[in-house]
């Protein structure tokens, strides 16, 4: 207990460091350092994406209003006032090249496409206004609304839908992810793969200025929710090929703000689109601090509306005789699960058995509550509660250190002489291993016998050699979802053929259901498929799941009304609104 | 003199040439690749591929240095490859101007108060002073930055509300007195030492004697012979601090919310953004081959013993 105690002393102090370092310049550098394996950044570099009110949290909900008392409706709301947050710089503005999200927090409130998510994560027209499906689910035929303006006043028809998903597609725009969301699209892929001679996708057709009908090569449940990724987002075909590489400094978009300023480094202004579709945005501007700052202080100080709360805060906010207390809300988890992975065509993970007494010996309970004050939640499946597909009877593997021992000398490794040595390998500078990760391995000492080295290398080459499967076993990263649909986990990490598959597990059971799953257009049929490959994968001990994200804290000023924290990033800064 | 200057400028080229070719050397056997960090979790081998083939990343070692030292000698640095479509020197040029805004009010500070401290230190010698005030100096410059920093807006922004936690106006705003205060504590402790020591030095000096001896006045000794002499050695920590205003300070940077080169730059790193890499890296390079050239004219100016050949 006292060494748990002593790496829980640790891990605040490295905290704190860690705060100092990354400047707290978002609320996710504190979220980041609440979870314990914080999926590091440029990939993932979330913002947070966070929750209702500790006054009102309306259970059961993935998303709730931050503050719904003073929901009078539509009508009556006071409009301006200025929203100002802490964000970092954004890698790019262009929705065709968005693949993180401090990039996509933006880009959603600028761009819009055909449909889009709400705070509840439905997906809902945008753009467009219905949809009708045929084909046996292959021929999609969106109704655009009538009278579609870009920001900059152009008005925006059905061939503008056809010019956007094929530029985004082309090899000049180098998007690294158009074959994600497009790529089941007909002739997009041709593009993609072209060398820039293929300019269109057969399976795009202007019927007329308002419907456009995108065909796709298989009946694939998950399409629509790929078209809310801000790759399938419309631009102003003459915007963007007037303004050049930086087209983004005077983009055009179909959002509810545009970009107003943008100063690399120091700040963003968004204002209000008056050319939005629907009920224009209540804010006159959402003010973006980019040059960093300690957010907590910024925060007292009323430099700032929102920010998150961090290790060392986190005590005091949450004493009811502070002032700050007030201001508390709760911001839902993200989609993510941390893990340590293996290796399984290489000894000695290559034996089920030695996974799986691996997966019985670690006591996730014990560190949840000793050493992460039960700030993260043991993980025992694959998809995290809440998300679509999510089910309480996939039950994974739980401590029972009998079990791991007798698992362990049935297994082709227990002789402790012969075993091959294990080196998990995680991510970072800094030198001192993510405390879960350290603590297992005490954990697989004490009850195996099982000695493991830990090396640390940093983020670019970790992710080098993840790539080329150089590592035996890795820890220290996580997998957060990109659009709500069981495929992102399931389909991605653990498919044969995958290259989201790092560990190379391979189980022609797990295949055939994901295949099957792909294009299963009974949802139900679909989920089942899933949870049944999700079961065997858990019990071929694939991994060592870890945990789940946990509702983290923010606090936000109690004149912003209306801002909803969501699991992944949806727009919502047009219901914000400012009463003092 | 402008034959020696000249001389030196021209040799400036030819060392940018061996850095940025070492440079570019690790940037493409080292370990990391950009385009995988791009990527992250979207990685395929024929994504990054694509993406590599895209950005001329495929094409012989010697082609692509070729291509970079062409488009450099033409004032061209290249895209950054984070920030997608953004020109390097657009990216890092406001971000320079800032931190050498900090750096330079960080040394004035440091010098004003450095500089007539260790005078008087020196001049103090053999009373509890000298001591007292060389221990105070030690400790300052033991206190890391990530103290100095939070203390500071602690006392002058949370409790007093003086000047704002965070923000940046440039030179002449107020709110750079705290962060200017925190990268130039350390500097007065610097100043201090080496201002006494080479007071000291002169104090010793039979001409301070003489001019004793000949009944001129206490000031007129300290300030036009003493401190005077003194200030020579000063000069060439100056010129190396004019070397260092460009490069950023990362912490103070962060914790004052300053837009600064120094996250950019630790950033660029683990990113593999190499054209920010290589720019900085020939700027740090450009900016130590000036600064030894104006602190090598400024001593002939100030002590017309020493020669440039």
């Amino acid at each position: 207990m006292r060494k748990l105690l002593i790496l829980a002393i640790l891990a605040a102090f490295s905290a704190v460091l860690v705060v100092a370092c990354t400047g707290g310049g978002t609320e996710d550098n504190n979220q980041q350092v609440v979870v314990a394996t914080p999926t590091p950044v440029p990939t993932r570099a979330a913002q947070v994406e966070v929750a209702p009110s500790l006054q009102n949290t309306p259970e059961g909900e993935s998303a709730a209003k931050a503050d719904s008392a003073t929901g009078d409706g539509d009508d009556g709301v006071p409009e301006g006032g200025i929203f100002t947050r802490n964000w970092s710089d954004p890698p790019t503005l262009d929705p065709h090249l968005v693949t993180d999200t401090t990039s996509a927090g933006i880009v959603v409130e600028i761009f819009s496409g055909l449909v889009s998510l709400n705070e509840d994560l439905e997906i809902v027209p945008e753009l467009a206004e219905s949809w009708s499906i045929s084909g046996g689910g292959t021929v999609y035929e969106f109704k655009l609304r009538p009278d579609l303006k870009f920001s900059n006043g152009e008005p925006l028809a059905a061939e503008d839908f056809k010019w956007s998903i094929e530029r985004a597609a082309h090899p000049d725009t180098e998007s690294p992810v158009a074959d994600i969301y497009l790529g089941d699209i007909v002739g997009v892929n041709e593009i993609i793969e072209g060398r820039g001679d293929v300019v269109s996708a057969d399976g795009i057709t202007v019927v007329d200025d308002r419907t456009i009908r995108i065909e796709i090569d298989a009946p694939k449940a998950y399409f629509l929710a790929k078209l809310t990724y801000p790759t399938a987002y419309v631009l102003d075909r003459s915007n963007v090929e007037a303004g050049g590489e930086s087209w983004t400094d005077n983009a055009a978009g179909t959002g509810p703000f545009f970009l107003e300023e943008y100063k690399i480094g120091q700040r963003m202004v968004l204002a209000r689109n008056d050319n939005y579709w629907g009920r224009a945005a209540y804010l006159d501007n959402v003010v973006l601090n980019l040059a960093g700052g300690v957010s907590m202080a910024m925060y007292e100080n009323d430099e700032i509306d929102i920010t998150g709360v961090g290790l060392a805060d986190l005590t005091r906010v949450q004493d009811p005789t502070e002032e700050l207390n007030k201001d508390l809300v709760r911001v839902p988890p993200h989609f993510s699960i941390s893990y340590v992975g293996f290796n399984v065509s290489e000894p000695p993970f290559d034996d089920p058995k030695f996974r799986q007494a691996l997966n019985y010996a670690v006591d996730k309970e014990l560190i949840a509550s000793q050493v992460y004050s039960d700030l993260v939640m043991p993980a025992y499946g694959i998809l995290p509660p809440g998300f679509p597909g999510f089910s309480d009877e996939v039950e994974g593997i739980r401590y029972d250190p009998e079990k791991a021992k007798q698992l362990l000398a049935e297994s082709k490794y227990a002789d402790p002489e012969t075993r091959p040595r294990i080196t998990v390998t995680i991510p970072g500078t800094g030198g001192s291993a993510p405390l879960d990760v350290q603590v297992i391995s005490t954990m697989w000492e004490d009850v195996l016998g099982v000695e493991i080295d830990v090396q640390q290398v940093e983020w670019a080459t970790y992710l080098q050699d993840l790539n080329r499967s150089r590592l035996q076993a890795w820890g220290g990263i996580g997998w957060e979802a990109d659009y709500p649909d069981p495929q992102d986990f399931i389909d991605i990490l653990f498919y044969s053929e995958s290259s989201g598959n790092h560990g190379h597990y391979s189980n022609a059971e797990v295949d055939k259901r994901v295949e099957e799953a792909r294009t299963e257009q009974d949802i139900i049929r679909r989920v089942q498929l899933y949870n049944e490959a999700e079961e065997i994968i858990l019990h071929d001990a694939a991994w060592l799941p870890l945990w789940f994200d946990m509702e983290g804290l923010a606090l936000i000023k109690p004149w912003v009304k209306n801002y909803t924290f969501t699991p992944i990033i949806v727009p919502r800064l047009k219901n914000v609104y400012i009463q003092k | 003199m402008l034959t020696y200057s000249l001389r030196r400028l021209l040799w400036t080229p030819v060392l940018l040439l061996i850095i940025s070719f070492f440079v570019f050397l690790l940037g493409t056997y080292g370990p990391g690749d950009p385009v995988e960090v791009r990527l992250g979790h979207n990685y395929t081998p024929e994504r990054a591929e694509r993406l590599r083939d895209r950005l001329g990343l495929n094409d012989p070692f010697f082609v692509q240095y070729g291509r970079f030292v062409g488009r450099a000698a033409r004032g061209n640095l290249g895209e950054s490859l984070t920030f997608q479509n953004r020109d390097v020197i657009t990216l890092i040029a406001p971000k320079l101007l800032t931190s050498a805004q900090l750096n330079i009010a960080g040394s004035i500070i440091a010098i004003c108060f450095g500089v007539p401290l260790g005078f008087y230190a020196a001049r103090r010698q053999g009373t509890w002073i000298d001591p007292t005030l060389v221990f105070c100096t030690l400790i300052i410059f033991a206190l890391p930055v990530f103290f100095t920093g939070p203390f500071a807006i602690l006392i002058f922004a949370v409790n007093l509300d003086w000047v704002p936690v965070s923000g940046w106006g440039g030179l002449f705003d107020y709110r750079v007195v705290l962060p200017a205060l925190t990268t130039g504590l350390p500097g007065i402790a610097i100043f201090v030492r080496l201002m006494r020591a080479s007071t000291l030095d002169v104090l010793g000096q039979e001409y301070i004697q003489t001019a004793r001896s000949k009944g001129l006045s206490a000031g007129v000794v300290n300030y036009r012979h003493v401190a005077r002499n003194a200030l020579l050695p000063i000069v060439t920590i100056l010129g190396f601090t004019i070397a260092g205003l460009f490069g950023g300070s990362l912490i103070t940077e962060l914790m004052f919310g300053i837009p600064g080169i120094g996250r950019l730059a630790l950033e660029s790193v683990f990113s593999r953004d190499y054209p920010v890499i290589m720019a900085l890296t020939l700027l740090g390079a450009t900016a130590l081959v000036v600064a030894n050239l104006i602190i090598d004219i400024v001593y002939t100016v100030i002590d017309p013993r020493i020669r440039l050949q």
